[in-house]
């Protein structure tokens, strides 16, 4: 795995790799991988998270990607299916994103 | 603050109808979801109108708090469902006039409601208020404007964590009050009667034991009871037959302010107070007829009776405390100057006498004299003159100012509005640590400014409505301490006399209808280096239309003075209407070239 790139870690197990850079979206993952010693996940880049399922996990790459490119200007609609919204927003907001 | 995707995820779930169908059958999702967030869905569910009685149910392990103010809807069938959350500590339900007694009785039993608000609520009753029994932990509790009756509120006795109660507008009976005295409680009250539009509020912070007793008739009294309390604060404002009241009590009782206060039974009253810790106490403009409760308050330093009742029978009870008394303020009573003697020797300590609006004479000043440690007098509109005859039957007149001379550290001295005699005068020139000194009177002549001109430390002196001209300007030698000149209302001295006395004493600010504040004029100059001086022309200009007429010099002094008065303020007001910027280039080429230069 790339210097810039981090590996989140679903409850089922599921891995996704994505850009440091889109990962630092979530202040919450910004600070596990910066803090200056301590957290193994600074180390490895693996970030896991037993509280968030894989569809929710994806969901959330998909918006830490729709975040950088909105912050860029191209301004998209990020559709949320409203039977998501209950856990997304919950992992939102453990995430702080 | 929610974060961005949260603020989306919120607005997805609650777009619509269908889409709160996809996610209201997700219960464990919803049970374990944080309070902020379901209480931010409920929030946005309420607004957008999706909210309705059953779908409250998903929420009833995750609000903790519920605001449904104004919400017309909510029924006896929404309460059910609110009274099964089990989590809920705060219910706001004001302005739900759809409420009633039945409707409340689904909150009983809910062990975590801490905050009820019923305000304005109408159809709750003493009926309503019994449901609210079996709330234990119920800390505050608003019922201002329902239609709970004294009853109702006596029964809230129960209610032992009671840490607020907003009565607005309540029909409370004494005996109602009195019941509610728990121990151990701190009450922030507030009571807005219809009769009578009162309103009472404290606050409290700090546990102490409170005791609150408030009795409210037609003309309105507070009493209130605070042992051992360390901070305290209460205003009440009242509408009496257009009557402003205000009444305020601050930092442990030791400052008092029942300014404008409406205070029938003063014993009653003051019963529950430590009076002997109050130390600064306002009762000005206050309906107070008997001042008898200030003997008993001995740390008393300030203490303001302005526009009261009282009178020289009264003054008696000021001399018991007045060993420590630093501020009297007596303007607007009826004390006279056999008053002001039975002060006289019991204010030592005396630092600031306001005697203003009072029918003292000259008499008095020789008392005030004889309260040693006076700094600021206030003789304003009294019938004082500065001069009395020294024995009955002696010819002479004297100054009666001349007894100030015996106070050393007197600074300040109001004369404004008497009908003062100018050679009384005289003897001001002697006091020695004066800065202040206000005189205003039509008798003033040009003799008063040399009189009061060596008085050394003079920083302020006013000479208003005073027949100044300028030859009395001109020879005017300032102490060279001034700072102000007051001269306004003195209607012979024209732009051009301040102008040059401007000019001559430029580190004096003089104040007068003619002198344009630096501030408020509006002209551009082309060069800065011409700013000052023409600033000073600003300020000294008239009308060349009028100056001749006005221009008071030596020679035509006596003529002026035979004008008759009106006559010259209006001629003074058509020069000062006038186009400034015109007056000034005029001004400069006919009137005064020496400033020009």
């Amino acid at each position: 795995m790339k210097e810039d790139m981090v590996k989140l870690i679903s409850a089922e197990g599921f891995e996704f790799v994505i850009d440091k850079k889109a990962a630092m979206v979530s202040q919450t993952i910004r600070n596990m991988l910066t803090s200056p010693g301590g957290f193994a996940e600074t180390e490895h880049g693996e970030v896991t998270f037993p509280e968030i399922s894989t569809t929710i996990l994806e969901k959330i790459c998909q918006y830490f990607y729709w975040s950088l490119q909105y912050a860029s200007g191209k301004e998209t609609e990020f559709h949320i299916e409203p039977e998501l919204t209950l856990e997304l927003m919950m992992a939102a907001n453990y995430l702080h994103t | 603050m929610e974060s961005e995707l949260v603020r989306m995820c919120i607005e997805a779930a609650t777009e619509s109808a269908a889409a709160v169908e996809k996610w209201r059958r997700q219960r464990r999702t919803l049970e374990r979801m944080p309070s902020h967030l379901a209480e931010a869905l409920l929030r946005h569910l309420l607004r957008r109108r999706l909210l309705f009685p059953s779908l409250l149910e998903v929420f009833k392990y995750s609000v903790e708090e519920i605001d449904l103010r104004g919400e017309s809807c909510v029924d006896a069938e929404w309460m059910a469902y609110l009274g099964a959350f089990r989590y809920l500590r705060s219910m706001i339900l004001a302005d739900c006039h759809r409420l009633n007694n039945s409707a409340l009785w689904s909150i009983t039993g809910m062990t975590n409601l801490k905050e009820v608000d019923l305000n304005r609520c109408s159809k709750i009753t003493d009926a309503g208020i019994r449901h609210l029994l079996s709330v234990p932990a119920l800390e505050r509790l608003c019922i201002s404007q329902t239609s709970v009756t004294a009853h109702g509120v006596a029964v809230l006795a129960s209610l032992t964590n009671l840490l607020m109660l907003d009565l607005g507008g309540l029909p409370v009976t004494d005996s109602a009050l009195n019941s509610l005295q728990v121990e151990s409680c701190v009450y922030m009250l507030s009571l807005s009667l219809s009769l009578c539009r009162c309103h009472v509020s404290f606050e409290q912070s700090g546990a102490v034991n409170l005791v609150l007793f408030l009795q409210l008739s037609l003309s309105f009294y507070g009493l209130i009871s605070l042992p051992g309390t360390n901070y305290f604060s209460l205003s009440m404002v009242s509408f009496i037959s257009n009557c402003f009241c205000f009444f305020s009590l601050n930092l442990a009782w030791t400052n008092v302010i029942l300014s404008g206060a409406t205070i029938a039974n003063v014993s009653e009253a003051f019963q529950y107070v430590e009076t002997s810790r109050i130390h600064f106490m306002d009762l000005s403009n206050s309906s107070l007829q008997s001042f008898s409760l200030l003997r008993s308050m001995n740390a008393l330093n300030h203490l303001n009776l302005s526009d009261t009742l009282l009178d020289d029978n009264s003054v008696e009870h000021i001399t018991y405390i007045g060993a420590n008394l630093r501020y009297l303020n007596l303007s607007n009573t009826k004390i006279s100057s056999e008053g002001v003697r039975a002060l006289a020797g019991h204010v030592s300590n005396l630092e600031t006498i306001l005697l203003s609006g009072t029918p003292i004479d000259d008499k008095a000043v020789s008392y005030i004299s004889m309260m040693p440690a006076l700094k600021v007098i206030n003789l304003s509109n009294t019938n004082v003159k500065g001069l009395m005859h020294q024995a009955d039957n002696a010819p002479d007149e004297v100054s009666s100012f001349a007894a100030l001379q015996n106070l050393s550290h007197l600074e300040r001295l109001q004369l404004e509005d008497i009908h003062i005699k100018e050679t009384a005068l005289c003897p001001l020139t002697n006091l020695g640590t004066l800065t202040y000194l206000s005189l205003k009177s039509v008798s003033l002549t040009d003799a008063s400014l040399y009189n009061v001109s060596s008085a050394p430390k003079l920083i302020y002196l006013g000479v208003r409505d005073a027949v100044l001209t300028y030859a009395g300007l001109n020879t005017f030698v300032p102490p060279p301490t001034l700072g102000v000149l007051d001269l306004q209302g003195c209607w012979l001295l024209t732009k051009d006399d301040i102008a040059r006395f401007c000019h001559k004493h430029p580190q004096i600010e003089v104040r007068h209808e003619l002198v344009v504040p630096l501030d408020k004029r509006n002209i551009h100059f082309s060069s800065p280096a011409r700013l000052n001086m023409k600033h000073k022309q600003a300020k000294l200009s008239m009308s060349p239309a009028k100056s001749d007429e006005l221009f008071v010099d030596n020679q035509s002094l006596d003529d002026t003075r035979n004008y008759s008065r009106d006559i010259m303020k209006n001629q003074h007001n058509q020069a000062g209407s006038r186009s400034l910027h015109e007056s000034i280039t005029l001004h400069v080429i006919k009137k005064t070239p020496d400033i020009h230069t």
